[in-house]
């Protein structure tokens, strides 16, 4: 039993003690959440435009047509671009997205980290799109038209009364795409990142030592998703509360 | 009533399809300030949407709107800056969910006609007082009565100091308890002088506070006149036959 407890303990010093690789843990981790960060904020941002312009193709295409002129033309192209791009995202794996960024589109970028947020960002927004546009969808049409009938223009009234609500509805599912992109950010190790997942298996490499540096970035990944879910949880009874 | 035509419809059309479906064929009516009018007829006699047509929530396929001396339908004007003075009052309340009853009413007011905070609250305070619901300014939506949120919904709209208050069926989703209250805010706001189009199945409220009563069949104005030559001299078959079943 000491015995084990011995082992275990020398396990420990050379995987994380020795050579300070907790730093380069602690300093993987930093940079995963740097990068699911940012990736989420560019993915929310891109979804919630694209959603936007979906759905106001949609609810809109009868009356902009008897209307017509560039309004009905330029939502039109629009509207195709986004279900273009986010056929593309779709149909691509994560990987080979984020290499294309690497070694193509930004090439010349030296950070890999805004490489990396550029991939996992835009490879977000396609489905946080999705995910938004079922949402402001669910909100009940009276909510739009007396928005409209009281003056608002289309943006102010989806941005005062139907992304509020749509935002509400979507929360669970847009947890889980939260989730996803942390997780995704597992392999930004392919371009040259060392971000948690990177590190751990360089540990793994210097020391021979499978089991301590993996299941470390396992632990760190998991615990970092059950605080994401609590904070979450949190935020909607908070929003629920709100109205009762 | 001063005789100022404050709306005219010319000829209004909507149709469906491509031409198919005439949902609307050629409506011609106007309304005159501090008029009340009422729209009776049949269910699926386009009434909502002739209605929903002058504020332009349903484009029109075809005529003209002309509000306040300007065509609406002219895709140059700027819809929203005419909405602002058509208040409109729905079936189904359509308060904003995602806000308390003071939110729901000042934002329009504050966005729109960039009233100060305290501005648009006084006002809508003022307003809440005169329908009973002061004590209410702090809630949602969710946790009022349906007679409650239409009235909410009544002085939502007259926050922005509308011209004309167009309400679609404002009773026909309430228990009949809460119609009531709902006809009497109409009522002394048909008093005040507030010019008013009214989609309804409500004949009593027609009867007492309408100037005028148009009935529609199949798209098209059947007959129009005051409430007595409506309601006591009918001339059409079609209205006859509609009176016989809801009087
Ligand atoms: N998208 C559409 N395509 C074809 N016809 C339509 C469409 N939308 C509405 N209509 C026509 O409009 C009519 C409904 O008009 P509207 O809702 O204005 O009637 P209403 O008098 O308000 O009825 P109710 O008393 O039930 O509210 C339908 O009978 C239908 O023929
Ligand atoms: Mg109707």
């Amino acid at each position: 039993m000491n015995d084990f407890f011995a082992s275990v303990v020398d396990k420990f010093t050379r995987c994380f003690i020795a050579k300070s690789y907790w730093k380069m843990i602690l300093q993987g981790f930093r940079d995963s959440l740097i990068i699911t960060f940012f990736s989420i904020i560019l993915g929310l941002l891109i979804g919630v435009i694209l959603a936007t312009i979906r759905t106001s193709y949609d609810k809109n295409e009868e009356s902009l047509k008897i209307k017509g002129g560039i309004g009905y033309w330029s939502l039109k192209i629009l509207n195709s671009l986004c279900k273009a791009y986010i056929a593309v995202i779709r149909g691509v794996p994560v990987v080979v997205q984020l290499l294309i960024w690497y070694f193509i589109i930004l090439a010349t970028q030296k950070n890999s980290i805004i490489v990396a947020v550029a991939a996992f960002g835009v490879n977000s927004g396609a489905y946080v799109a999705e995910i938004f546009r079922g949402g402001i969808m669910s909100v009940d049409v009276g909510q739009f038209e007396a928005g409209r009938s009281l003056g608002f223009n289309y943006v102010q009234t989806m941005i005062h009364i139907i992304i509020p609500q749509a935002f509400k509805t979507v929360l669970p599912t847009l947890l889980n795409e939260f989730i996803a992109v942390l997780k995704e950010t597992s392999i930004a190790g392919y371009v040259g990142i060392t971000d948690l997942t990177r590190a751990g298996a360089i540990i793994r490499a210097q020391t021979f030592e499978a089991f301590m540096p993996l299941i470390a970035v396992a632990i760190i990944y998991l615990v970092t998703v059950i605080v994401l879910t609590a904070l979450f949880t949190r935020i909607e009874r908070r929003l629920r509360n709100s109205e009762r | 009533m001063n005789g100022d035509v404050l709306i005219k419809v010319i000829d209004l059309k909507k149709h469906y399809l491509g031409g198919k479906v005439k949902a609307l064929d050629g409506i011609n009516v106007e309304i005159q300030t501090g008029e009340v009018v009422v729209i009776i007829g049949p269910s699926g006699s386009v009434k909502s949407t002739l209605l929903r047509s002058l504020n332009l929530l349903e484009i029109p396929t075809g005529g003209s709107i002309i509000f306040e001396g300007v065509d609406i339908c002219d895709p140059k004007q700027n819809i929203n800056l005419h909405r602002q003075k058509m208040g409109m009052v729905f079936q189904h309340f359509n308060l904003f969910a995602n806000m308390n009853i003071i939110d729901n009413m000042t934002i329009a007011p504050r966005k729109r006609l960039k009233k100060s905070k305290d501005e648009a609250t006084e006002k809508a305070m003022e307003l809440l007082k005169r329908v009973g619901l002061a004590d209410r300014a702090n809630d949602y939506p969710s946790q009022l009565s349906g007679g409650q949120k239409q009235r909410i919904a009544i002085v939502r709209a007259l926050c922005m100091e509308p011209d004309v208050m167009l309400f679609d069926e404002p009773t026909s989703a309430l228990d009949p308890e809460m119609v009531g209250e709902v006809l009497d805010v109409m009522k002394s706001l048909a008093k005040s002088g507030t010019t008013m189009i009214v989609v309804t199945h409500e004949m009593g409220f027609a009867k007492e506070v309408g100037n005028r009563v148009i009935f529609m069949d199949g798209g098209k104005i059947i007959e129009e006149g005051t409430p007595q030559e409506i309601f006591e001299n009918p001339q059409s078959d079609r209205l006859k036959s509609f009176l016989a079943k809801v009087l």
